[in-house]
């Protein structure tokens, strides 16, 4: 047969083509619900991490299971506020229904857009020891930056946090992850709405004041884009926390 | 026969290493370097892709329309990596959180693409399959020994587990970033270039 002629070129491009896609769409498709538990038990270890229960890498060391039953056990409410304040929808408590990246960063546009603030929908995990854990969302230098900070029960002092990204510089602006003792400035701080910036991440000093916590050095962009995402969030929250 | 596939075999780990002699796949022996860990996964991940892909594109060498080639070895090699993807995602999500941006690059390795075009579009199956594994591990290899520098100087830590640190050692900053990467590999070059001209002399 030739193998060099036009009509044989097409179709055996197509048939691969075909063969492939059918792959694909099988290994997805059988791999997709496994993909799915993985990234929501990620996501609901994260938040409990920023709650203070355990740490990020005892969660990963007790895998999927263990942490969907432990978020279950010590949740006591989770809902939806919009941008009055008040509760708009509930999240279900009995399936560890949760926010999505995807749907952070949906709500993203519409807590930095004031126009389109009217969609927002944005999630409240209320624990039983009276812990709110709040996500937040922004951009860092390289991609995507997001977290939690959990407050305590006056809604003001912040109990702990937690902050993940997408590809920040590793030993740099990585360190918003990795370094455990940049999130342990959060520990005891307060969000202060009096104040310009409720809560800020700067350079030299600000570990001192009560709302605000040093930024990393080296990672100045990092660090302003996970001080300018905590900020619009709270701003988001802000109906709800100063009630 | 057994000879050939031996030296199929043991070629591409140090005589005709892809990283260090033929200087093939340099991005991604930069970026995913800063842990142990993520290196022995991308290394393994690369391994099963060239093996695989060398595989496939041999089995069917015979059927690809010649004009239509270099098409044809993309998809095969693009499928794989997927596969990878997709499987590393459903079975170790913490790895690829770090490394999928790596992982579908490595499409983009020369070395995959470069195995398929010299080797494997002309020889049998067999042959091919050990050139693909032999290529990804002599680029396994390069990867892990400057990954094992990299976070035993730059964080103190082996696979995760203090060790420098351990005995106080302040970790250098410089090791973590990208040029560091690129300074080793010189040095392995280096040696292995001395190592390589002393056994010509000596035959």
């Amino acid at each position: 047969m030739n193998t060099n002629s036009n009509t044989y070129t097409i179709i055996y491009t197509t048939v691969v083509c075909v063969l492939v896609a059918a792959i694909l769409a099988i290994v997805s498709g059988s791999l997709a619900s496994k993909q799915q538990a993985n990234e929501k038990a990620e996501t609901i270890s994260q938040i409990l991490t920023a709650a203070g229960f355990a740490d990020k890498s005892e969660w990963e060391a007790r895998g999927n299971d263990a942490i969907i039953s432990f978020y279950k056990e010590n949740i006591c409410n989770a809902y939806v506020i919009d941008a009055a304040g008040t509760v708009k929808d509930s999240l279900d408590t009995a399936s560890a229904t949760i926010y999505n990246l995807s749907e952070l960063k949906k709500q993203n546009y519409s807590v930095t857009d004031a126009a389109s603030s009217q969609d927002l929908a944005l999630p409240v995990y209320m624990f039983k020891d009276s812990t709110y854990v709040l996500p937040v969302y922004g951009a860092g230098l390289w991609g995507p930056v997001w977290g939690y900070v959990a407050l305590e029960n006056d809604l003001t002092t912040i109990k702990g946090a937690y902050f993940d990204h997408a590809s920040e510089t590793p030993g740099l602006g990585g360190k918003i992850k990795d370094d455990p003792s940049f999130r342990a400035q959060f520990s005891g701080k307060v969000v202060d709405f009096t104040d310009v910036k409720p809560f800020a991440i700067v350079k030299g000093g600000a570990g001192d004041k009560a709302n605000g916590i040093d930024a990393i050095s080296g990672a100045t962009m990092t660090s302003k884009g996970l001080d300018a995402a905590i900020n619009n969030w709270l701003a988001a929250y802000k109906p709800y926390l100063v009630k | 026969m057994d000879k050939f596939l031996k030296e199929t075999f043991l070629n591409p780990i140090f005589k005709n290493n892809p990283v260090s002699v033929l200087v093939l796949g340099i991005c991604s022996s930069l970026a995913v370097t800063v842990e142990l860990k993520g290196a022995l996964v991308m290394a393994l991940s690369v391994t099963i892709v060239t093996g695989l892909s060398s595989l496939v594109c041999s089995l069917i060498r015979k059927t690809i329309p010649n004009r239509a080639r270099i098409i044809i070895q993309l998809v095969v090699v693009a499928l794989m990596v997927i596969v990878v993807d997709q499987v590393l995602k459903a079975y170790a999500y913490g790895i690829d959180k770090q490394l999928s941006v790596y992982i579908g690059l490595i499409i983009t390795n020369c070395i995959v693409m470069g195995r398929i075009e010299g080797f494997a579009l002309n020889n049998k199956p067999l042959p091919s399959l050990v050139d693909g594994i032999a290529n990804g591990l002599g680029y396994g290899l390069i990867l892990v020994t400057v990954a094992f520098v990299r976070e035993l100087l730059g964080s103190g830590t082996l696979l995760g587990y203090p060790v420098l640190s351990a005995i106080g050692y302040t970790n250098n900053g410089l090791v973590i970033l990208p040029p560091m990467a690129l300074i080793l590999l010189g040095c392995i070059i280096w040696a292995q270039n001395a190592i390589m001209a002393k056994q010509e002399t000596k035959k």
